[in-house]
């Protein structure tokens, strides 16, 4: 699949872009990841310790979350494109949250090397909370 | 009495860590990413990577697998792991990580703030080399200690 800006070259600064939709957070998901990632911080896995941090319950990684805003960036810009990503985290996400990655395109500038695009990552769930809001930066080659 | 401002400039032991291509399977199964580039040589080499590329993000299981643990880390850094959130993430793409890859990786806290709440605000810098020298990521993250 063509990433999103290589097949709609003409697209204009403050377009939406196509948003991602992942599947619900599961506990078996946290632990998937805590694996994956290397993160063993229990308060993502272990019920009875993110209970006594006062949290309520297990919550996501916020890296498993800026890990969507990733998938999502992929099908933006190509991989090798991308030239920076940061983002903020700014509230907690639970089992049983939807994400959805949203993109808009915020800057585009020819340069002698490509075209620079940035694009502004907001991750949001079901009840539209913001989890996350980010950038990236991705320099794209001459059509 | 020692004040989170005495970790500006503090720099961790170094650390060396090898990209598995099955360890990047693993993540982009974990967050639900099926994008063929990151499982087929194929692929990867169709989009221009001289093997399959690391995703936006895997860097940080290079981290979590190599370096300090990450009670090692907040134990260095003298932060209660119940009171610690992480605030950003910033990754800069230099040049191409592929599996097979072995990175040299230094974090060097570059600031710390202490706000009126008491709430502290370090700044982390990680640099990557390759196993040819050449400089091809850097991580910037802000990590928050609540009061």
């Amino acid at each position: 699949m063509k990433p999103y800006l290589l097949a709609h070259p003409e697209t204009e600064i403050g377009t939406e872009l196509p948003a991602l939709v992942k599947p619900e957070v599961t506990r078996m998901q946290l632990i998937k990841f805590a694996g994956a990632s290397g993160d063993f911080n229990p308060i993502h896995t272990v019920e009875s310790v993110a209970q006594e941090a006062g949290l309520g319950g297990v919550i996501a990684h916020g890296m498993l979350i800026m890990g969507f805003a990733g998938q999502a960036v992929e099908t933006w810009v190509p991989r090798a494109a991308l030239k920076k990503f940061g983002v903020r985290f700014s509230a907690i996400t639970r089992p049983g949250d939807s994400i959805e990655v949203r993109g808009q395109l915020s800057a585009k500038e020819e340069t002698e090397a490509g075209t620079l695009v940035k694009i502004k990552v907001q991750a949001v769930d079901q009840k539209g909370e913001v989890k996350l809001k980010g950038t990236c930066e991705a320099l794209l080659p001459r059509a | 009495m020692s004040t989170p401002e005495d970790k500006k400039g503090f720099t961790f032991e170094p650390f060396s860590g090898t990209v598995e291509a099955g360890k990047i399977r693993e993540l982009m199964r974990a967050i639900g990413d099926e994008n063929p580039l990151y499982k087929y040589e194929e692929v990867a080499k169709e989009e221009g990577f001289a093997g399959i590329p690391i995703s936006p993000t895997f860097i940080e299981a290079v981290d979590m697998w190599n370096g300090p643990s990450f009670e090692d880390l907040m134990d260095q850094l003298d932060i209660d792991l119940k009171k610690l959130l992480h605030g950003e993430q910033e990754y800069e793409y230099l040049a191409p990580v592929h599996a097979g890859d072995t990175l040299r990786a230094t974090t060097r806290v570059t600031d710390v703030k202490t706000k009126r709440n008491g709430m502290a605000l370090y700044k982390l810098e990680t640099t990557y080399h390759n196993q040819r020298g050449e400089h091809v990521m850097n991580a910037n993250m802000m990590l928050v200690k609540t009061p």
